[in-house]
């Protein structure tokens, strides 16, 4: 018994260093810098001054507020949306008709692209000098391209919810494609020949069968969108600015003395996400309980 | 009152190369249970998810008190289903279960709690409201589903395989329950099953259906002692069959002549085949019998506690005889014996 347990610990050993110096080693050193501790440049103290200067020090206080509300906002919406269109899209295609491979191979088709390259797919379709402002201005519903309404690079994060709604509502749909076609059209035949109607089969049957898995998925997204950089880099604008292009701003930052704002930025991040990670599990776990 | 009839009832899939259900006729009396029986993909739970409205026939129609279903949506129809493997929604209640058709409906919460508790004392459940599906033993969720189904009072209720996942103990005590249930409510009941002696016990008339075609539609009791063809014969464990021509008012055979009293003997063609249930032969050392005597040997002797079966060799032709064990001659492997075939208890089918 216990020769099995040190074999076990002993083959686990390898990857779980691995894992411990990159992933931790990375985070407790970002940690230690965001605290000030910095020896490169003379400085050794440890204090919460740059978490203090980033939430609440008037230089980056709006900054930080803003740039955490655009956050919150741009992950619930996209998150949201890419949901409900990857539910309908399932619901439609489920059924097997003629072109049920074709539509699931588009929809799937997402997938494997690089959020960069949907990025820049969002800047040559959506913006105002892209296809469908062109388009638009070509059939006369608009008089010129640059009246097109501003999607990309605009306050609002509409082109970083357009990218995300593009890429997330394929891994949405490749996880509920796979739960309703596990749940089969008993339950919803059942509940018609109860006498539901369209509507109510879908809020008393669908949704609550694919609601776990939906929401499990939702949290997988949410912490994504939240965390990532590039999307909000390249279609975001300088303010708002989503916390992890501020983040990555204060690391290119000359001044190395702003690096510890930025760790700190990034450490918020980190642990928010981590919270959300959390969750998940413990979400996950419950599910499997109460099968 | 709902009388349910069936009409020239034509449905194909893509998939397969004969119609699923091929021109089905069908009347059922208000307050009958029927069973529709036959091997699995006859085509049985075809014909019920047409009733729902789930599937739509090609052609043919079927009508519920003078009104034709197929312009009728599912959810309108009162044809409420009970599926096989019972389908209760895991994250409700017994009693939201219970309740979901008058929820969907639109009814008052207070007289849908008053309806699930009646429904649930009727299923003889009446303590489990609050437990959920994955609390419940099989028979506990087949019980809760009929409940579910019943509380609408539908004007059809349609069963699939109905017992088919429970143990032999509990499959006794829902088939009562399902009679009990039945008789009082006299809902007009359908149910599928492939278990002939299920269908038996159950139903008041058995509509007895073969690759989409349906073969007869009589009791039970006919079944056995006048099916209509062979098929039905052996689907209800007949063994013995005989070519048989007419011949003045007897039927030739290549055993002898035999006299023959069935009632059918005028719609008989030329070329016939006789039928009779082995526990209907008579078997004698002597020649003790005034008609339909053959003399034969015995083949095998297999005693199987009530019955004894024998196999009897007679010009060629075996024939098969159950008699209860009990009182027996001695009768052993190679006798020579007297095989009677009572006239009253033949059965001759067009071939």
């Amino acid at each position: 018994m216990g020769g099995e347990r040190l074999k076990i610990i002993l083959s686990l050993t390898p990857p779980l260093l691995i894992i411990f110096t990159l992933f931790f080693g990375g985070i407790f050193y970002g940690f230690l810098q965001s605290l000030g501790y910095q020896p490169a440049i003379g400085k050794y103290e440890i204090n919460f001054s740059a978490y203090y200067n980033v939430m609440f020090s008037e230089r980056y206080a709006k900054l930080f507020w803003t740039g955490l509300g655009l956050n919150l906002w741009v992950s619930f919406a996209s998150t949201f949306l890419a949901a409900v269109f990857a539910l309908f899209g399932a619901l439609a295609i489920r059924k097997t008709f003629f072109a049920k491979t074709i539509c699931n191979f588009i929809y799937s088709l997402n997938l494997p692209m690089p959020h960069l390259v949907v990025a820049v797919g969002i800047i040559f379709v959506f913006s105002q000098s892209g296809l469908l402002a062109r388009f638009a201005s070509q059939i006369g519903l608009i008089g010129s391209p640059g009246d097109f309404p501003v999607l990309v690079k605009d306050k609002y994060g509409l082109g970083i919810i357009l990218a995300y709604i593009w890429k997330e509502a394929a891994f949405f749909f490749i996880i509920l494609m796979s739960v309703l076609q596990s749940l089969g059209e008993n339950f919803e035949e059942l509940a018609q020949s109860l006498g539901a109607n369209r509507w109510q089969r879908f809020r008393y049957v669908i949704l609550p069968l694919v609601m776990p898995n939906l929401f499990s998925a939702s949290i997988i997204v949410f912490a994504f969108s939240f965390g990532a950089y590039e999307v909000p880099a390249l279609l975001g604008v300088i303010y708002p600015q989503m916390l992890p292009v501020m983040a990555f701003e204060f690391f290119l930052n000359p001044d190395l003395n702003a690096r510890s704002e930025g760790m700190a930025l990034s450490i918020i991040i980190a642990i928010i996400v981590m919270i959300l990670v959390v969750f998940y599990f413990w979400l996950t776990q419950a599910k499997i309980r109460k099968d | 009152m709902s009388k349910l009839t069936i009409k020239n009832l034509i449905k194909s899939f893509p998939s397969m190369d004969r119609p699923a259900v091929n021109n089905v006729n069908l009347d059922i009396e208000s307050g009958e249970l029927v069973a529709f029986l036959g091997p699995s993909g006859c085509g049985k739970t075809t014909i019920l998810k047409m009733i729902t409205g789930l599937f739509q026939p090609d052609s043919g129609d079927i009508i519920l008190d003078e009104q034709s279903l197929l312009k009728i949506p599912t959810e309108k129809r009162g044809v409420v289903m009970v599926f096989q493997n019972y389908l209760l929604f895991p994250y409700m209640n017994v009693n939201e279960n219970v309740g979901f058709a008058l929820k969907m409906k639109g009814v008052d919460k207070n007289i849908i709690d008053q309806k699930v508790k009646e429904m649930l004392e009727l299923v003889k459940l009446p303590d489990i409201g609050l437990r959920k599906p994955k609390q419940l033993s099989g028979g506990q969720q087949q019980r809760v589903a009929l409940a579910r189904a019943l509380i609408s009072n539908p004007r059809i209720l349609l069963l699939d395989e109905p017992l088919s996942n429970l143990d032999a103990h509990l499959r006794d005590e829902m088939r009562d329950l399902i009679v009990t249930i039945q008789q009082k409510l006299k809902v007009t009941t359908i149910f599928v099953t492939h278990d002939q002696e299920e269908a038996v016990l159950l139903a008041d008339k058995i509509a007895l259906i073969f690759d989409g075609e349906l073969q007869n539609f009589t009791s039970p009791k006919n079944y056995y002692e006048k099916p209509k063809n062979i098929k039905a014969a052996k689907f209800f464990g007949g063994v013995n069959f005989i070519n048989a021509k007419k011949d003045n008012h007897n039927l030739s055979t290549n055993i002898g002549t035999v006299h023959y009293k069935g009632e059918n003997y005028t719609d008989l063609n030329e070329d016939n085949i006789i039928t009779i249930r082995p526990e209907n032969i008579k078997l004698s050392k002597n020649n003790d019998f005034n008609d339909n005597s053959f003399k034969g040997l015995i083949k095998s002797v297999i005693f199987s506690g009530t019955h004894t079966r024998y196999k009897i060799i007679v010009n060629d032709l075996e024939l098969e005889c159950s008699l209860q064990s009990v009182g027996l001659q001695d009768i052993k492997t190679d006798d020579t014996i007297y095989v009677h075939l009572p006239s009253n208890k033949i059965w001759a089918m067009n071939e």
